[in-house]
C-alpha cells in the first residue's frame, strides 16, 4: 500500500466529508441542544464508514458502482423509483451547495448575491471541464481543511469537557423530544448522505481499483470519514459553547462562520469562510458528478471523468444539465440553508433503497468471491439498515411536526 | 454461450460492453423461447428504452417516451462472455447500440477541449 496515496486520500476525505448539510445541522444542533447530540455524529460516521468501505470493496472486486448494483439487485421498477428519488435529492443538494458557494463569495467580496450565483456556476463548470480529478480533490479537499479552524475555535472556547464527553452517551435532557429526534435524524442524514457513496464508489471504478486497493479503501473510509466526523464534532461544540449561551441561531452560513470569528478574530473568520467555500464547492462537484454517474449507470451509458468529455457524451451532457437546473433553482432566491434542511431530510427517505443493494451485492459470492462481507461488516450493515429504515419512516413526519426544526 | 445460469441475477439489468469495452446499454429484457414441456432457452438480449415500457408500468412508459422508444435485439450467440458485465462480440454500432452517445457527441464536441 502506498502510504503517500493513503495520506492524500485521507486528507481529501476529511475536507470532502463536511458539506453544507453537515455545517447546517451540526451548528444548529449545537446551538439548540449543546453537546447532547454528539453521540449521533458517532453513529452517523460509523454508518458512512461501514457502507463506504463496502462500496469501495464492491468497486474494486466487481467493478460496479452503486447504481449498477441498485439496477441489478432491486430491478428496473424499484431501481427507477430510487433513481428519481436520488436525483431529486441530489439536485436539491447541488442547488443548496451552489447557493452556499455564492453566499461565501458574497461574504468575502461584498458583491451582489445573484451575480455571484452566476459566477459560482460558471466557475464550477470551468473547474470540472479543465481540471483533473486529482487536482479537484487536492484543491477542494485540502482547501476544506481550513475548516480545522473550528476545532481550534472549539478548544479556545474552553467548553466543559465533562459535558462534551457526556454528549457521547445517548441521553435526553429536553422537553422538546420531537425537535431532539428531528435533529438526530438530520445529523444521521447529513453524515450518511447518499451522494457520498455514489461518488465514492464511482471514483473507485474510475481509478480502476483492484483487490490490491482493498487496504487503501479501508484506510480512506475509516480514517478519512472518522476525521471528517471530528470536524462535525468541532462545529457542534462551537454551537454548544458559543451560540447556545448567547441565544444565537446559526441560520446563515455567515453566522456559522461567526463561530470562528468570535474566539479567533478576523483570521478565524477568513479561514472559516475559505474553508466553507472550498468544502461546499468540493461538495458541489461531488454532487454534480454523483448525479451524472447515477443516470449513466442506471441506463448503461458510457461514463467517467477519466474519459474525454466527448468520449462519454451523455455523461457529460448529464452534469451540464444538472448544473443548469441547479442554477434555475438557486437563482429564484431560495434560501440555501433551508433548501439544505429539506434536501437532507428527503435524502433520508431515499437511504434504504440506496444502501440495501450495496449490502446485497457485498454478500454475493458470485460478484465478490472471497471478498464478501465478513461477520462484522454484516452485523454493522444489518443494524444500520434497520436504523436507516426507521429514520426514513420518521423523517418527514418529524419535519412536519417540528416545522422544519423551528419547534 | 450455452451454460446454465440464473438469468434473473446473472444477466438481467446488467451492463453491456462492446468488443472495445465501451458501455453501450443494459440487458433490459431477455427473449426466451421454448414450449411449456421443454427447457426454456434464452435466444436474444433486448435493450433500449422501448423495452422499459413493458417493465415499469406508467413510469416505464414515461421513461421510454423520454428515451425515444428504440429497442435493440441482440442474438444470444453474439454474447462473448458473462462476468460482472455482459460482453458482446462486436462493436456497439454493429448492433445499433450507443446511438444516444452518437447523437450527444456533436453537442459536446462544440466546447473547446472536449476531446482531452
Amino acid at each position: 500500500m502506498k502510504i503517500f496515496q493513503v495520506a492524500l486520500g485521507i486528507l481529501a476525505a476529511i475536507g470532502g466529508f463536511v458539506d453544507i448539510g453537515d455545517l447546517v445541522f451540526n451548528s444548529a444542533a449545537g446551538a439548540t441542544f449543546g453537546y447532547q447530540l454528539l453521540w449521533v455524529v458517532v453513529i452517523g460516521v460509523i454508518g458512512i464508514i461501514v457502507y463506504s468501505e463496502m462500496c469501495g470493496r464492491i468497486a474494486a472486486i466487481s467493478k460496479k458502482a452503486v447504481f449498477d448494483a441498485v439496477r441489478e439487485r432491486v430491478g428496473f421498477t424499484a431501481g427507477l423509483i430510487t433513481l428519481i428519488a436520488a436525483q431529486v435529492v441530489n439536485l436539491m443538494t447541488l442547488a443548496a451547495e451552489v447557493g452556499g458557494v455564492a453566499i461565501c463569495l458574497r461574504l468575502l467580496s461584498g458583491l451582489p448575491y445573484r451575480w455571484l450565483i452566476l459566477l459560482a456556476i460558471f466557475a464550477l463548470g470551468v473547474v470540472v471541464w479543465v481540471t483533473s480529478f486529482e487536482w479537484i480533490e487536492r484543491i477542494f479537499g485540502y482547501g476544506g481543511l481550513c475548516l480545522l479552524v473550528f476545532a481550534v475555535a472549539a478548544i479556545k472556547l474552553e467548553p466543559d469537557w465533562g459535558d462534551v464527553a457526556h454528549g457521547l452517551v445517548p441521553h435526553l435532557e429536553t422537553k422538546d423530544t420531537l425537535l431532539y429526534f428531528y435533529f438526530a435524524v438530520g445529523l444521521l442524514g447529513a453524515a450518511m448522505t447518499p451522494y457520498e457513496v455514489y461518488f465514492y464508489s464511482s471514483g473507485g471504478v474510475e481509478e480502476e481499483w483492484t483487490e490490491k486497493d482493498i487496504g487503501l479503501n479501508r484506510a480512506n473510509a475509516i480514517i478519512g470519514y472518522g476525521l471528517g466526523g471530528f470536524l462535525s464534532f468541532a462545529l457542534m461544540i462551537v454551537g454548544g459553547a458559543l451560540f447556545l449561551p448567547q441565544g444565537i441561531e446559526p441560520e446563515t452560513l455567515g453566522s456559522i462562520a461567526l463561530g470562528a470569528q468570535i474566539p479567533l478574530g478576523e483570521t478565524g473568520l477568513v479561514l472559516a469562510l475559505v474553508g466553507i467555500l472550498l468544502a461546499v464547492g468540493g461538495a458541489s462537484i461531488d454532487t454534480l458528478f454523483a448525479g451524472a454517474y447515477n443516470f449513466a449507470q442506471f441506463f448503461g451509458w458510457e461514463w467517467g471523468r477519466y474519459r474525454s468529455a466527448a468520449g462519454a457524451p451523455r455523461f457529460t451532457l448529464g452534469w451540464m444539465v444538472l448544473l443548469v437546473l441547479a442554477l434555475g433553482i438557486v437563482i429564484t432566491g431560495v434560501d440555501p440553508v433551508q433548501l439544505t434542511e429539506y434536501a437532507v431530510i428527503f435524502s433520508v427517505v431515499a437511504l434504504p433503497l440506496t444502501y440495501l443493494p450495496i449490502l446485497l451485492v457485498a454478500n454475493d459470492r458470485a460478484y465478490m468471491g472471497s471478498y464478501v462481507n465478513g461477520r462484522l461488516a454484516n452485523v454493522l450493515g444489518g443494524v444500520y439498515l434497520v436504523v436507516i429504515v426507521v429514520i426514513s419512516l420518521t423523517a418527514i413526519p418529524l419535519m412536519i411536526l417540528t416545522n422544519v426544526g423551528q419547534g | 454461450m450455452s451454460e446454465e445460469l440464473d438469468i434473473g441475477l446473472g444477466v438481467l439489468d446488467h451492463q453491456l460492453l462492446d468488443s472495445d469495452g465501451r458501455r453501450c446499454g443494459n440487458v433490459d429484457d431477455l427473449a426466451i423461447e421454448g414450449e411449456p414441456s421443454e427447457e426454456a432457452e434464452v435466444v436474444a438480449i433486448l435493450s433500449g428504452p422501448g423495452v422499459w415500457r413493458e417493465r415499469a408500468g406508467l413510469l416505464g412508459r414515461i421513461a421510454a417516451w423520454i428515451g425515444g422508444g428504440r429497442r435493440v435485439r441482440i442474438p444470444w450467440n453474439e454474447v462473448a462472455g458473462i462476468e460482472s458485465h455482459v460482453r458482446l462480440k462486436k462493436k456497439a454500432s454493429h448492433y445499433g447500440l450507443g446511438r444516444g452517445d452518437e447523437r450527444a457527441r456533436p453537442w459536446i464536441a462544440w466546447f473547446p477541449g472536449s476531446d482531452r
